[in-house]
């Protein structure tokens, strides 16, 4: 596949070089947000990056993507801190402190970008690629930057690799082993902050925090292995991206982020329902296994229990009677009894036991 | 002779207004099995969880072998209700075991052949051999209760505190986890768990500290565990209890 796109083209080779950075680190960093349900902190951190970037604009006049960049880790990280300020210190719950401040940031930003287009200087500063993402103003020197980061970002996660693993399964018997919780999570913050960050320039604020969910849910129905499900999403994340990214390319005026994360949706909607065990189609598959398997016995012991209730002289009972003993359809349950001549089906569609059925019922 | 296992000072812990425990002092001596008994919302759970320093108190001091809780905490041992953790995150048995390795290990250490072999071992005494691959979205109620005890004894403790151990497990699991525990106690070691099931106490346990946010009673059960003690910590519905008391 990869061999049918034209990666000879220099822009494409450097847009595709992007978008699968930012994939790979989104995916294996919101592994843990998904992991933790902090999918709401990517969120906020996202939207909370804009006036990071506008005021890294103001501060140093240019557009190079190193200060923009650490301005939008600033603020994003300064909305997570708020957060749990507001949270630790009031009676407001995380996801109202989440919406709260990630608004205030939002709009600030928005005011800023409003403000900064309306100077001389706002067609060259082209902020507004932040708020969508425009893969194709992506430089080599910005997927220099972002692989950098991300490196870094994804090294750290190796090194703490079983801290990180106890603060998102338990981090309370972390703190009991006397491994500083608090700080691996302002660690395992600050990388998720990197991960959104370096996606901002191609995915935009408004749906980066897609790409911090959807690789890393879609990589959950395919494993139950951490290690497996982080690499997983790593690959999904880069797949989204670089085929978002390139059809952005190709497609004039297609706007780069919604375009990766209708991908990425899309690659969740395959996994949820393919998946082999978790999957919908095959959990529906095992459920009728089971009901084949079980089904038969269980009715034939309703079918029993229910004339011990009643007395032997009753005339049988609805089939209506017995799905609701067990919450499932059971014809197919009475027609596979009936041909076993273990049960029979009476005057008004009432269902017995026969006499071989009561004694195979006696035998279980 | 040598320093209680536990030792509990003043202890008094409020959420906001509302104090959850009032000046409560208990001694448990070491190598003894304690229940730790009272009404829902006496702040039984709230009692373990600030001598773990996962809550803070607003007054009190917790002694482990005669030494603050920050000291010792390799000593000590959280065994805490299995509803607090989320079952389907995708890992097996033998890591969750593992996690109590991790104290000791040290940055960036990964778990070595050694520290396998304890969770290997740890499973085998709670009956769990054969599962340390498992992944943990399969298991039963008893079976994550015997994980998480697993988890426990490869901390290699002296103190262990257990909240509600036997909370929903099935009879096999609980007759297993009373006989670790039994065995726990014969190598020394100390246990308290938060107990919900007052018939069980006298069978269960020699010691029992009966709390409804000050302490009531505390001491060996057949002096404590009286008519008069439950109804003291159970407050009006105390009929009930005189028959178990007897008996």
């Amino acid at each position: 596949m990869i061999a049918l796109l034209p990666l000879d083209d220099y822009t494409l080779r450097v847009v595709a070089l992007g978008a699968a950075t930012l994939g790979v680190v989104a995916g294996a960093l919101g592994t843990f947000a998904v992991l933790r349900r902090q999918a709401l902190v990517g969120d906020a951190i996202s939207h909370a990056a804009l006036p990071g970037i506008a005021l890294a604009y103001l501060v140093t006049g240019g557009k190079a993507s190193l200060p923009l960049m650490i301005g939008a880790a600033l603020t994003g990280f300064l909305a997570v801190l708020l957060v749990s300020a507001v949270v630790r210190t009031t009676r407001v719950r995380q996801d109202a402190g989440l919406g709260i401040w990630l608004a205030v940031f939002f709009g600030a930003g928005l005011v800023l970008l409003t403000y900064l287009q309306r100077r001389p200087d706002a067609s060259q500063a082209g902020l507004d690629r932040f708020l969508f993402g425009q893969a194709a103003t992506l430089l080599e020197e910005d997927v220099v930057t972002m692989a950098v980061a991300g490196v870094l970002a994804l090294a750290t996660l190796a090194l703490l690799w079983k801290e990180v693993k106890i603060l998102s399964f338990d981090p309370e018997l972390g703190a009991t082993l006397g491994l500083p919780m608090r700080l691996v999570d302002v660690v395992l913050t600050g990388l998720l902050v990197v991960a959104i960050v370096i996606g901002l320039q191609t995915v935009g604020a408004v749906l980066m925090a897609a790409m911090i969910v959807a690789p890393a849910a879609a990589a959950r129905q395919w494993t139950d292995r951490l290690g497996v499900m982080t690499i997983l999403a790593s690959v999904l994340g880069a797949l989204a991206g670089v085929l978002g990214a390139l059809a952005s390319a190709e497609v004039s005026r297609l706007p780069t982020g919604p375009t990766i994360v209708v991908i990425a949706t899309a690659l969740v909607a395959l996994s949820l329902l393919g998946a082999p065990r978790r999957g919908l189609v095959a959990r529906a598959l095992a459920a009728r296994r089971a009901r084949r398997r079980l089904g038969p016995a269980q009715v034939l012991a309703d079918l029993d229990q229910l004339e011990r209730l009643h007395g032997a002289a009753t005339q049988g009972h609805h089939a209506a009677t017995i799905a609701a003993l067990e919450r499932v359809d059971v014809g197919p349950a009475l027609a596979e009894l009936e041909r076993r001549g273990l049960v029979e089906r009476r005057e008004g569609d009432l269902w017995a036991l026969t006499e071989r059925g009561r004694e195979e019922a006696a035998r279980r | 002779m040598s320093a209680p296992a536990l030792e509990i000072a003043d202890l008094t812990v409020a959420y906001g207004e509302r104090p959850v425990l009032w000046d409560v002092d208990l001694t448990v001596p070491a190598g003894s099995l304690t229940a730790i008994v009272g009404p829902n919302g006496a702040g039984k759970t709230t009692l373990l969880r600030s001598v773990l320093g996962l809550v803070r108190p607003a007054a009190g001091l917790a002694l482990v072998l005669g030494r603050p809780y920050p000291e010792q905490r390799r000593l000590v041992a959280y065994v805490p209700q299995r509803g607090s953790v989320d079952w389907d995150f995708p890992t097996d048995v033998r890591d969750v075991v593992l996690m109590g390795r991790y104290g000791r290990l040290g940055w960036v250490r990964r778990p070595g052949r050694e520290d396998r072999q304890a969770a290997d071992e740890a499973l085998r005494q709670v009956g769990m051999e054969g599962f340390a691959r498992r992944q943990i979205s399969q298991l039963s109620g008893g079976q994550q209760q015997r994980v998480f005890l697993a988890r426990a004894l490869v901390q290699e403790a002296e103190l262990y505190l257990m909240d509600e151990p036997f909370q929903g497990v099935d009879a096999t699991t609980e007759l297993a986890i009373v006989e670790l525990l039994r065995s726990l106690r014969a190598r020394g070691k100390t246990i308290v768990c938060v107990h919900h099931d007052l018939q069980t106490v006298p069978e269960y346990f020699d010691r029992v500290e009966l709390l409804n946010v000050r302490k009531i009673a505390g001491g060996p059960v057949e002096e404590v565990f009286t008519e008069e003690n439950l109804r003291r910590t159970y407050g009006g519905r105390s009929a009930a209890f005189g028959r178990l008391a007897g008996s």
